[in-house]
């Protein structure tokens, strides 16, 4: 008995490893590479692990260097946390509006919500481009920040009235009705600071979701001095730059490193609010 | 301190299936400082009236009045009510201190001391002082029950509103908090609207019982007059436990005057006085108490009846007899010496001074006993 569930044990540390192997590779693959010099990269006697000396920050620099990455990743935290601090705006409200209150046409307006979470944007470029346009919005941050908010807004929604229906006791709201608070003030003094976690967590997401958007940056902008982290990639990968992988992965790890400091900053919110604690 | 009157309260939801009548012109005064139980089986409406006293759901039609003055559109907090939920509804970021004193520091002008000496004070009442600081989140069901009625009663409202506040707590502690409830209620004089669907709740704690069924209004008087008199088959039905006998008996008057009731399996003659009361020959319903049953080998023929024992289920103090009367079921609760076997067949009677007797068609009351008889009907009306 013992032992056979040890030995389940071992088969599910098993499959985990090789799992975990098969997940991180990439990830190592594309920290290993950007730390080469740029011969090291391409050349195939360069082991899995390249030895200590071979590492360089020289990547790093020159990408620094060769492309404007300072306005790239200015135009990307402004834009990002912009758009995550406009969609959790409207929807706060909106989500609680959803979870909360029975008004006509209230699952009507969700699903089309819902919807749009997974409508191939692509479809739509063309019109939405013309309508940035007679706004005279292309080419500029406020434009690329509205398309964004607009593009995680359903998400966020989604996200938070879930937590409302089911994350915010019973009665509670009627509790601080009773003990003297408006509507308003019940929801702001009561419900809000115990959503703390689901709007961490919506606000993660939105942040994720801002940060990597391609489609909208790239259709709505076209100028350099507008141009995210994100679409900047793209450009650097259509360049000459090509071969040297080196610089290329040096690129995609400082892409990443923002999402991931930002995670780290609200996952203690993140984890409660997802694990519904 | 107040008075509260419902007068004609119509509730009503607009579901997607269609309109649901969750309350049905409900008219009801209650005096300053009574202690008033709702009671009735699920989905009667109890709760939907106690929120509509809370300002919490609209009132569809009919005016409701505290102290006189109409509240339809007053909000919660201009109502000075206090309200305990089933689900205790404590907010769990606050400490059990902050919890108590929240209501007070929103809607009195009380500096943060007076508050807080308030707390204490009503923290004392209720036996946690020393949970205080605690946040909810670590109190027991019963503590967390506890932290929510002393968060109802620091206020001092001019009503306190109880939703199933004890249906989460286990049998023991249900009982205790009752007497505790209770106690709380003679202390303060405050008047208490409690809801429960437990009719033992509610004959051991109000001062005078309502019975709702299906949104209606069945019948307002103590826990005795409710008990003794109940209004109609209904209510004979809910209160008590186990639940009253009912049989369908037509009244026959013989030439010499002399009454009798024929049921299925069954006959029993009735005083001329009774036949006079009821008027005459008729079908009824007749209902007695399973308490109000005996086993009586002795007794004679025309007032009792043949029935053979299915279950015996002893309880201790009491024997509860399930017997067989012509294929009905019947219940009797007889002292724990009367034990008889499963499939015996005994001899069952009863007083006539605790027999009822229902209209069989629209199941309102005729007739509570003899003795009782004179006044009854006319007295469940007038009780109020
Ligand atoms: N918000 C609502 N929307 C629609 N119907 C409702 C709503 N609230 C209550 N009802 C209906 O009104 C009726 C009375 O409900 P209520 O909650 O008052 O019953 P209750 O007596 O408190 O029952 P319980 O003992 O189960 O708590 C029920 O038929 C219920 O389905
Ligand atoms: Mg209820």
């Amino acid at each position: 008995m013992i032992n056979e569930t040890r030995r389940s044990r071992y088969l599910l540390y098993a499959a985990l490893g090789v799992f975990a192997l098969f997940a991180l590779t990439p990830y190592f693959w594309v920290v290993r590479t950007s730390l080469l010099t740029n011969f090291a990269a391409i050349n195939p006697e360069t082991g899995y692990l390249p030895a200590l000396d071979a590492l360089t920050l020289t990547a790093y620099t020159d990408i620094w260097n060769q492309f404007d990455f300072v306005t790239f990743f200015q135009n990307s935290v402004i834009v990002s946390v912009s758009a995550t601090l406009i969609s959790l705006v409207f929807s706060i409200p909106g989500a609680y509006a959803f979870a909360r209150l029975d008004f006509p046409g209230r699952k009507l307006l969700f699903y089309t919500a819902v919807f749009t979470i997974m409508f191939p944007w692509i479809v739509i470029t063309i019109p939405v481009y013309e309508v940035f346009y007679v706004f005279g919005l292309i080419n500029t941050l406020p434009g690329i920040i509205i398309a964004l908010s607009i593009f995680v807004l359903p998400q966020t929604i989604w996200l938070l009235q879930g937590f409302f229906r089911q994350g915010i006791p019973e009665n509670i709201e009627e509790a601080a009705l009773i003990d003297g608070h408006t509507e308003i003030g019940a929801f702001l003094r009561i419900v809000l600071p115990l959503s703390a976690p689901a709007v961490g967590a919506a606000a993660l997401f939105s942040f994720l979701t801002a940060w990597n958007n391609f489609l909208w940056v790239f259709v709505l902008t076209s100028d350099e001095d507008v141009r995210t982290a994100t679409v900047a990639i793209h450009f650097i990968l259509g360049s000459d730059v090509l071969r040297e992988w080196n610089i290329l992965m040096a690129a995609v790890v400082l892409l990443v490193a923002p999402p991931v400091v930002f995670y780290g900053l609200s996952q203690r919110y993140v984890g409660e609010g997802l694990g519904g604690a | 301190m107040a008075r509260v009157e419902f007068d004609n309260i119509t509730k009503v939801f607009e579901d997607t299936s269609g309109p649901i009548i969750a309350v049905e012109e409900l008219s009801l005064d209650i005096p300053d400082g009574e202690f008033v139980v709702f009671v009735g089986p699920s989905g009667c409406g109890k709760s939907t009236t106690l929120r509509m006293l809370a300002g919490l759901e609209s009132i569809t039609d009919g005016e409701l009045r505290l102290n006189g003055e109409p509240v339809n559109n007053v909000s919660p907090r201009d109502r000075d009510i206090a309200m305990v939920f089933q689900s205790y509804a404590l907010y769990p970021h606050k400490t059990v201190r902050g919890n108590m004193g929240y209501g007070l520091s929103l809607s009195t002008d009380l500096n943060d001391e007076e508050v807080d000496r308030r707390v204490v004070e009503a923290a004392e009442m209720m036996g946690i002082e020393d949970l205080l600081d605690k946040k909810p989140g670590s109190l027991s069901g019963g503590q967390q029950q506890r932290v929510a009625t002393g968060r109802a009663i620091v206020r001092e409202p001019a009503v306190f509103l109880f939703d199933e506040p004890l249906s989460n707590l286990d049998a023991q502690l249900r009982k205790h908090m009752r007497t505790e409830l209770s106690r709380i209620h003679s202390e303060l004089g405050i008047t208490t609207i409690y809801v429960t669907h437990d009719q033992e709740e509610a004959m051991t704690m109000a001062d005078r019982i309502v019975i709702l069924n299906d949104g209606q209004l069945q019948q307002v008087g103590s826990p005795k007059e409710v008990y003794y008199r109940p209004a109609n088959t209904f209510v004979a039905d809910f209160i008590g436990s186990p639940s009253m006998n009912f049989f369908d008996v037509d009244l026959e008057v013989a030439s010499d005057g002399t009454g009798t009731l024929v049921g299925n399996g069954f006959t029993y003659s009735v005083s001329d006085s009774l036949v006079d009361l009821v008027g005459g020959e008729g079908e009824y319903i007749l209902s007695v108490r399973p308490e109000n049953l005996n086993v009586d080998p002795s007794a004679p023929d025309e007032r009792s009846f043949e029935a053979t024992v299915d279950v015996v289920e002893v309880i201790g103090s009491d024997n509860f007899i399930y017997l067989d009367v012509a294929g009905k079921e019947c219940r009797l609760r007889a002292p724990s010496e009367v034990e008889p076997e499963e499939g015996d067949v005994i001899t069952v009677s009863f007083d006539e001074a605790d027999l009822h007797l229902f209209d069989r068609n629209t199941e309102e009351a005729l007739i509570h006993g003899h003795e009782r008889a004179e006044s009854s009907p006319k007295m469940i009306e007038s009780e109020a």
